[in-house]
């Protein structure tokens, strides 16, 4: 197996007494489109922010391409692309003032690959920044972060102001980079439709810690909404095996299990005598059923 | 040419494995017709091109889809009574549990078992 790009070990951010981020160990490997999910607040721009050094964990340690994140080299940094969730655009520019700006800190700077995108994704490059539209400036700061070809990118909402076009037209960017076997991408969303299209992994950020990470398939597979009719009424406080919610009225019951087992439905219909349906569920239903 | 869900339950890969083996049963996909290219799929679908390869490469493992050097996947020509892999492992199984209750009753390792399974279809190949 390839080395990973970054390993985060046991990082713990205090902000206070409050725990932003709590003993999160997690990986990222050349390849990954890795999506990060999570309610407001819950730790995801911290966590992104603490991956890439920008803040001092108070536990633990994070490296990235061999190197302690708190202490890259120039190199290094040279390699890592980030789109913090507030842009960073020089106001009084235009685009195209503002990308001479940052491809001038970079000596492998992709014009062509620029000039086509900005090309495909209708971005203005001559009205100053100030009078962009949202989605516009979005754009323009996505160009910024991916110019230079980084071998780690990391977004923090990218795509939350585009229209549905430029999201599509993005996320093809994504495959772009993560086809490219050496590199790999790391980005936070709501839009999750855009992640179960793009993302290979997930990771859920619950109250600071990495509530669940691993490969989406593999997520899907395994959260399901089991459906119970048994043939006579169910006791109210039926167990069925890692189960998050569970929901009894008469006959019937509906638990949403994780870790499911296919090969544990004729048993479970045996032991409840009635009959059982698995629902699989999309992302969303499973972020909301985690969150209960 | 296929109907890909992103937002259902049923992660993608299967949902195109599902739909393969389906028209490849029903004959609706006859065996040499080539497939679209990952990237083809990937960007008409905007899915991750890794979970078309994945697909592929099941479809490949169970003996319905062929890979041709440097040309698009193929349906394979059927070959007759030959079921998927993964159901003729699964019908080798019991044989198998056979034979590894009996090393373990023997207190035979399965390092050791291994290498006489190894020599044996050696001997008996062809």
């Amino acid at each position: 197996m390839a080395e990973p790009i970054m390993t985060a070990r046991d990082v713990t951010k205090l902000f206070g007494s409050k725990t932003a981020l709590d003993a999160v160990s997690a990986d990222v490997f050349p390849g990954d489109i890795i999506g990060v999910l999570g309610k407001n607040g819950a730790g995801k721009t911290t966590l992104l922010e603490t991956l890439l050094g920008f803040s001092t964990p108070n536990r633990g340690s994070v490296t990235v391409f061999g190197e302690d994140a708190l202490a890259m080299s120039a190199q290094t940094k040279a390699r890592i692309g980030f789109l913090p969730q507030l842009d960073e655009l020089f106001a009084m520019l235009n685009g195209k003032q503002h990308l001479a700006i940052v491809s001038a800190f970079h000596s492998n700077w992709d014009r062509a690959l620029i000039e086509r995108l900005v090309a495909e994704w209708s971005v203005p490059l001559t009205r100053r920044i100030d009078s962009l539209s949202v989605g516009e400036r979005q754009k323009l700061a996505v160009l910024s972060a991916l110019g230079h070809r980084p071998d780690l990118l990391v977004l923090d909402e990218p795509v939350a102001s585009l229209d549905p076009i430029a999201r599509r037209q993005f996320l093809q960017q994504l495959f772009a980079i993560a086809e490219d076997e050496d590199r790999a991408v790391l980005f936070s969303s709501h839009i999750v439709s855009d992640l179960e299209r793009a993302a290979n992994k997930v990771w859920i950020v619950k109250d600071g810690r990495l509530y669940w990470q691993g490969y989406l398939d593999a997520l899907k597979e395994s959260v399901v909404r089991l459906h119970i009719r048994a043939r006579s009424a169910l006791p109210r406080d039926i167990a069925v095996p890692n189960a998050l919610v569970t929901r009894v009225d008469g006959n019937t019951a509906i638990a949403t299990v994780a870790r499911w087992q296919p090969s544990e439905a004729a048993a479970l219909a045996q032991r409840f005598d009635g009959s059982l349906d698995v629902e699989s569920l999309g992302l969303e239903d499973i972020f909301l059923e985690l969150h209960r | 040419m296929f109907v890909l869900k992103p937002q259902s339950g049923i992660p993608i890969y299967r949902q195109l494995v599902e739909q393969i083996t389906r028209l490849i049963a029903g004959g609706q996909l006859a065996a040499g017709t080539e497939l679209p290219s990952v990237r083809e799929l990937a960007e008409l679908h905007t899915v991750n091109p890794m979970t078309i390869s994945k697909a592929y490469a099941l479809l490949e493992s169970e003996g319905l889809l062929e890979r041709q050097r440097g040309k698009p996947m193929r349906v394979a020509a059927r070959r007759r009574n030959q079921a998927p892999l993964t159901q003729r492992l699964q019908q080798l199984e019991p044989a198998i549990r056979d034979v590894v209750l009996a090393a373990r009753q023997l207190e035979v390792g399965k390092k050791e078992l291994v290498a006489l399974l190894g020599d044996t279809w050696e001997k008996n190949d062809g």
